[in-house]
């Protein structure tokens, strides 16, 4: 897809669970536009929603869950396909890291025929073919040796290995969009950054888009186009990283923000956490989900969900009843 | 299997001999104990053999021959050196070498247990599949109902019933008589089939509920959900992700099935007069051939210790993560 | 070795009747379902059926020639389940082939659990030899098929009643045993037990003290279905004529003889069927609530 067009769409996605008497909401009125070629990263705390709105995109909630809102994938609107179709497509458009690569292989089956079956499903690669492309991308991601390890089983590799080699199983299809849910997380912190620096440069290589989801700010940083901030299953703020970092509007980016030990601060000073627990999905709330533990919160803040605020080019949006203040003429 | 995974053959036969020997105890218990049980007869063993109109010439001979005026220790000496020249002893009464009896017969015995086998794991392995994709829809919920009520039918009244349904009321099917394949292999195929179903009864119901509730905890792994969204079909999924990682319990429970089978069914053998080593036990109970008893449980312990040695060597071969030896 | 143990029914439960139809599935409820209490009442009328049918008023004899020979069931007290070829009450038979087999798969149980309580208590305390001498026990036992080896007994012995119970207790002592160690095993290894140790406590106190009590929820949810597999085993026995020695009415024996009429009375069948069907079934269902309840509820020290 060429870059400026729209990839991905999600208008006002929702999802519940329990009897319809009383939802439980997981997510709530989520809405968000990814370009092509462009890289999101989706940030909030665990139970934040962020997996569950992969889930949601992937086609892949649980059971009784109910979905309300839309997802368009290059144009098409998914709820209106067929299951078979829409399997189809998200395997094709769309390639996937989960967060635990020690679980994620099948430990019975060589790792070589698990990374072949999507291409040779979606794209009907005739033997030969898929395995000589399996090979290739497994030393386009970094594993020494790719033939010999095509034949070989995960319980011989290392978690960062693994982790590369479902990376490569991902692009099997050339997916023009690449979702990293938590892909880091389960690594070690050197080998955090070779992999997410491999998935960037996979990116501009194959000029796909990318979600980077995760609950580590610094994850994000300096990596990725936009960033969306979940809280209590709703959109709180949603920017050009560089923007969002530089001149947080919402309470809760700000507090996240400031909690990051930074480097060229004075080393012993006390880092700031956000008091209390993230609201569970049970606790319907009226008002801005983050009142409870908000420093600047006011009595509209419990009383009512603060309305959508964007800027002046569009880009940058918030809900903050008490936003951090800034000049005035970039915003609306 | 991939070369990297393939054992060496050295190190393949050294973990099958030590498995071998680690059954050598059990073996010998249990073919001891088969030694010891004419001890347990009132009198003498002869005695109680031939009976009241035995002469004393006759008790004396059978006595001396079979050893049962031994010590129980040197009886067992000796049997177990004739064992080790592939001598199993002659029948009580018709003097025939047993060891060739039994091969005929078990040659019998391994045929419907495999072939109860085979339907059994047609049958079951689908709908196990079947249902654990969708737990708690209806397939399952009959399926567990179903297959709890054929657990608790014993097999000597599924052989009653399906006789009476076959050979009775649908006459379809013979009700006894067995025709060797060698004669006859189509009227060999048609004299199986009732001892087979009745056999692969109750086995596909263990098979399935085995089965089912492997595949569904299977079904809960991450890997799974990964291949899910890379959206591959559920039929795929099934049989190429969630089944061998179900295989080795599965295993198990075919293994403990088989030996059971091998040994051969009294019930099924006996109604359907199908000759094969159930059957033998039954004649030998009858008239106290105890040498053949003998002969066949230590075959059938010999069974046990086989089957448990292939199934770990399955167990190894499906899970790439288990080492051999 | 790695024989694992299913015994029957315990895999994924035996279903509340309810649960053949997807709708009834609801109709599940939540402690002690219907054909749980279903199963429990019937377990009960059947040994109070076993134990007093003497008494009970208008009863034939098991022997005594009451109607005409093999008739269907109808609505009367001894033609319930119909007459047997001789003209007696086939209900009757039932219940005192009921009586039969119940009291020896009780003895015999009572002989495999104390048997093998404590053999799996000491075996499981003591480790060593005493461990390697009750699993190769236990995996003699398992190597072979019980019919077996009741047949390879009976062939010397000949069938009684006393054969029969002892040889149903040496059958599941391995099974009760194994349970008892793997228990005791893990018990040994708690803190309380150090605790009482370092307190002084003898070997027999803490076994008979703290051990023991812990063991007895698992052992006891293994009885029903262990019984089962033994009323199915005599069942089977009898019905290949080495079980209950006849004259005396046996459930298998029972089956046995009818078969041979089946074509032209195909009912002789159905009261010993059912009997025995139903007892398994019922057995099976309760000890799989037993299990439940039962299940990872350990006494406290």
């Amino acid at each position: 897809m060429s870059a400026g067009a729209t990839l991905l769409e999600c208008e006002a996605v929702g999802a519940e669970l329990g009897p319809a008497s009383r939802p439980v909401r997981v997510l709530r009125e989520v809405s968000l536009t990814l370009g092509a070629q462009r890289s999101l990263g989706i940030v909030g705390e665990s139970g934040a929603g962020k997996s569950m709105l992969i889930r949601a995109i992937m086609g892949l909630t649980p059971a009784g869950m109910r979905l309300s809102g839309r997802i368009r994938l290059g144009g098409t609107d998914l709820g209106n396909l067929r299951e078979a179709e829409r399997r189809t497509l998200l395997g094709r458009k769309v390639g996937m890291v989960f967060q635990n690569p020690m679980t994620s292989l099948n430990p019975f089956r060589q790792i070589g025929a698990q990374m072949e079956e999507a291409s040779r499903f979606h794209l009907r690669l005739p033997p030969a073919e898929a395995r000589a492309l399996a090979i290739r991308l497994l030393g386009l991601v970094g594993l020494p040796d790719p033939e010999e390890a095509h034949g070989r089983h995960p319980h011989q590799f290392s978690g960062g290995m693994k982790q590369r080699i479902m990376i490569a199983a991902a692009l099997s299809c050339q997916p023009e969009l690449l979702i990293a849910d938590e892909a880091t997380t389960a690594l070690d912190v050197t080998v955090q950054k070779e992999v997410l620096d491999l998935l960037a440069r996979l990116q501009q290589q194959r000029r796909m888009s990318m979600i980077l989801v995760t609950h580590n700010l610094g994850v994000v940083a300096g990596r990725t186009d936009e960033v969306l901030v979940l809280y209590g299953g709703r959109v709180v703020e949603h920017g050009p990283t560089a923007q969002v970092f530089r001149q947080p509007r919402h309470r809760y980016t700000e507090a996240l923000l400031a909690a990051m030990p930074r480097i060229d601060q004075p080393s012993h000073q006390a880092l700031r956490s956000i008091p209390g627990q993230p609201p569970g999905p049970a606790e319907p709330v009226p008002g801005c989900p983050f009142a409870p533990r908000c420093p600047a919160v006011e009595a509209r803040c419990h009383a009512s969900m603060p309305p959508a605020r964007v800027s002046a080019d569009g880009r940058h949006r918030f809900a903050c009843h008490v936003p951090v203040p800034v000049a005035a003429e970039a915003w609306a | 299997m991939p070369k990297a995974m393939r054992p060496a053959g050295a190190a393949l036969l050294r973990a099958v001999g030590m498995r071998l020997l680690g059954g050598i105890p059990v073996f010998l218990l249990v073919t001891f104990a088969a030694t010891a049980l004419a001890d347990l007869m009132p009198g003498s063993a002869a005695q109680a053999i031939l009976g009241d109109t035995a002469t004393p010439e006759q008790i004396a001979a059978l006595n001396a021959r079979y050893g049962y005026d031994l010590p129980v220790w040197e009886r067992y000496g000796h049997w177990l050196w004739r064992l080790l020249h592939g001598d199993l002893g002659e029948t009580l009464f018709s003097r025939q070498p047993v060891a060739g009896l039994l091969l005929d017969r078990a040659l019998v015995t391994f045929q419907i247990a495999f072939l109860a086998m085979g339907l059994s794991l047609l049958v079951s392995l689908p709908l196990a599949m079947l249902a654990a994709s969708r737990p708690g829809g209806a397939l399952d919920n009959a399926l567990r109902a179903v297959t709890s009520l054929m657990l608790s039918v014993p097999t000597f009244v599924i052989v009653v019933m399906l006789g009476f349904l076959f050979a009775i009321v649908l006459r379809w099917l013979p009700a006894t008589g067995w025709v060797a394949f060698t004669e006859d292999p189509l009227g060999n195929l048609e004299s199986a089939i009732l001892p087979v179903l009745c056999l692969s009864a109750h086995q596909a119901a263990t098979f399935y509920r085995v089965g089912r509730s492997e595949i569904l905890a299977v079904l809960q792994e991450d890997y799974i959900q990964v291949a899910r969204a890379k959206g591959l079909p559920l039929r795929h999924i099934l049989l190429r992700h969630a089944l061998r990682p179900a295989l080795p319990q599965l295993l198990a429970v075919m293994g403990l099935s088989m030996t059971y089978l091998l040994g051969g069914s009294f019930i099924v053998e006996s109604y359907f007069a199908v000759p094969g080593i159930g059957w033998t036990v039954l004649a030998a109970v009858s008239s106290h051939d105890l040498p053949v008893m003998q002969a066949i449980l230590a075959l059938t312990v010999a069974i046990f210790v086989v089957v448990f040695i292939l199934v770990d060597l399955g167990y190894a071969l499906i899970d790439p993560r288990i080492e051999v030896a | 070795m790695r024989p694992p143990h299913t015994p029957s029914g315990t895999e994924a439960g035996p279903a509340p009747l309810g649960a053949a139809l997807p709708w009834t599935a609801r109709l599940r409820l939540p402690r002690g379902g219907l054909s749980e209490w279903l199963s429990g009442g019937f377990l009960l009328a059947l040994v109070l059926g076993a134990v007093f049918v003497e008494a009970i008023p208008g009863l034939a004899g098991p022997e005594f020639p009451w109607g005409d020979f093999s008739q269907p069931p109808e609505w009367s007290l001894n033609g319930l389940l119909g007459t047997d070829p001789l003209g007696r009450s086939i209900l009757s038979r039932v219940l005192h082939g009921a009586r039969t087999t119940l009291t020896i798969t009780l003895l015999a149980t009572a002989i495999a659990l104390g048997a093998g309580l404590l053999l799996g208590m000491l075996a499981g305390f003591y480790r060593g030899m005493v461990e390697r001498a009750v699993d190769l026990y236990a995996n003699a036992v398992a190597a072979l098929p019980p019919i077996l080896v009741i047949l390879a007994l009976v062939a010397v012995v000949g069938n009684s009643v006393l054969t029969m119970t002892l040889a149903l207790g040496l059958l599941d002592i391995g099974t009760y045993a194994r349970v008892a160690k793997g228990g005791a095993i893990a018990q040994g290894e708690r803190d309380y037990i150090l605790a009482a140790r370092a307190m002084g406590a003898s070997d027999g106190r803490l076994l008979l003290r703290e051990i023991l009590p812990n063991l007895l929820p698992s052992l006891t949810a293994l009885v029903p279905p262990l019984m089962a597999g033994l009323i199915v085993t005599e069942g089977s026995l009898s019905f290949l004529g080495y079980g209950i020695p006849p004259p005396a009415p046996s459930w298998g024996g029972m089956v046995a003889s009818s078969t041979d009429l089946l074509d032209r009375f195909p009912l002789l069948v159905v009261g010993p069927i059912l009997a025995i069907v139903l007892t398994v079934y019922a057995l099976n269902t309760v000890g799989d609530a037993l299990a439940r309840r039962l299940g990872g509820r350990d006494r406290a020290a």
